[in-house]
């Protein structure tokens, strides 16, 4: 046990040495370490709390839009359906429109249709009146009949004005070189004397006649002159009756 | 082993400085300490492995350890007292190694950590105190007690030191002479019980100089307190 001032001395530096090394590369640099990363834990921490914050903001935020949004939405769906009320009262009413324009279409269908049925009706019952007179006539004519016919004619021919008959004078164009004469019976030559005197009066012409007999005429006769053509018999006279109805109607 | 192996032994004299095996073996635990921290100081990182996390457990350690005594001034005086529990804990431990012996077995090595202790705590104080308020712990409670002051001062350095050398040279000795007694192996249960009274020892001379440390600085606070 005895004290060595030479070793008392280097202990001394050695130990102030060791002190100097363990501070500059053991506590100052774990320290720095250890400080920076609690520092490292406080900014997570921080940041941590911070988007904590931040995500509570925009969840309060977001549950507000979706407040918002429900409400627009609850507006919009009443919008929409007050539209589809309009839409549906619209085209209710178009629809009642079109309904009552076609009931009016059908009800002036309805009318037409049976005015024509009714037209239609009249027609075929003047037309079988015109057959059932036909075949009355037919039954009922016979030469008496058609010698008041031509008597008929010939009065007529005789009644004609100077007027009308310059008109029919110049009606048939180019002057005929004959006149044919049909009758339902072979006509007399009274009779014959009395038209070919009669036509050349009102023709004021003196033109060959041709005689000829059609049975279908029923009673009377047909006189052409050129193209004009004078009828007076049963069949044309109902014909032309059955026509003039058919026309009026 | 020999009766030289209780003995400090010089090795080699530069100049007018004897070198011993105390203080060789005082260089080689600088050394180990430079190149262990230098390394680590290298690699540290944000993500510690297993190392770097024991190291920082027990600079932590260290660090709450001077902070429960002195709160305010802890960071000033971490590395002079954390150092005196590192180079003792390693120091002490040295006995263990076949061919070394413990640093803190020669009273020139204890001597020198006690009288840096004495010095270090008037540093402490004067600096952070000022020198008229520390020096005027010395006459509080009261003047009289200034003998007495300057007495303790002497004494419980001398007892640092004397206490640390005591206590690791026996240990040294008894094993040895153990050894000597009963032969091979015999001293193992003596050695186990050197493992816990080097670190003991250790905690208790760092422990001592941080209250000596922290009652130098904070004796202005507490007459303070004690007036309020």
């Amino acid at each position: 046990m005895e004290l060595s001032w030479s070793t008392f001395v280097l202990e001394i530096i050695n130990f102030l040495v060791l002190v100097w090394i363990l501070k500059r590369f053991l506590y100052r640099p774990v320290l720095d370490i250890v400080d920076k990363r609690r520092q490292s834990i406080n900014d997570e921490l921080q940041q941590a709390r911070q988007q904590r914050d931040e995500a509570d903001r925009l969840k309060g935020e977001y549950e507000n839009r979706l407040a918002d949004w429900e409400q627009e939405r609850q507006q919009l769906r009443d919008k929409l359906a007050e539209e589809l009320d309009e839409e549906r009262s619209r085209q209710l009413t178009a629809l009642q429109e079109q309904l009552r324009s076609e009931q009016e279409k059908a009800a002036v269908s309805e009318q037409q249709r049976r005015a024509e049925t009714s037209r239609q009706t009249e027609l075929q019952a003047l037309q079988q009146a015109s057959g059932f007179a036909a075949r009355l006539l037919q039954e009922a004519s016979g030469p008496e009949l058609e010698t008041r016919l031509v008597e008929l004619v010939l009065r007529d021919l005789d009644a004609l004005p100077g007027d009308q008959l310059e008109s029919l004078q110049t009606q048939w164009g180019d002057p005929p070189a004959k006149i044919d004469i049909t009758s339902a019976f072979t006509l007399p030559a009274q009779q014959r004397q009395g038209l070919e005197t009669a036509l050349q009066r009102v023709t004021g012409l003196t033109p060959q006649f041709s005689y000829n007999k059609d049975d279908s005429l029923l009673a009377g006769l047909q006189i052409s002159i050129g193209a004009w053509v004078l009828n007076m018999n049963l069949r044309d006279e109902l014909k032309g009756f059955a026509e003039f109805a058919h026309v009026t109607h | 082993m020999s009766d030289g192996d209780l003995t400090i032994q010089p090795l080699f004299a530069i100049g007018p400085l004897v070198i011993t095996n105390t203080v060789m073996t005082t260089w080689l635990i600088s050394i180990a300490l430079w190149l262990f921290t230098w390394l680590l100081s290298r690699r540290l990182t944000l993500q510690p492995g297993p190392l770097q996390t024991a190291v920082e457990g027990i600079v932590a350690t260290i660090e709450n350890a001077i902070k429960a005594v002195a709160p305010d001034h802890y960071r000033q005086i971490m590395p002079f007292i954390g150092s005196l529990w590192i180079y003792l804990v390693i120091a002490n431990l040295c006995g263990l190694i076949p061919g070394l012996h413990s640093p803190t077995r020669d009273l020139s090595a204890t001597a020198a950590l006690a009288i840096l202790v004495f010095l270090s705590t008037h540093w402490f104080g004067i600096r952070i105190q000022g020198p008229k308020s520390y020096l005027h712990h010395f006459l509080s409670p009261s003047p009289i007690l200034l003998p007495f002051n300057l007495i303790s001062e002497v004494t419980r350095t001398i007892a640092l030191a004397v206490r640390l050398f005591g206590n690791m040279m026996s240990l040294e000795m008894a094993a040895l002479l153990i050894l000597l007694v009963a032969g091979f192996l015999a001293p193992v249960p003596i050695l186990m019980l050197h493992i816990v009274e080097a670190l003991v020892q250790a905690y208790i001379f760092g422990m001592l100089a941080l209250i000596y440390v922290a009652g130098a600085i904070q004796s202005q606070q507490l007459r303070q307190s004690q007036k309020e």
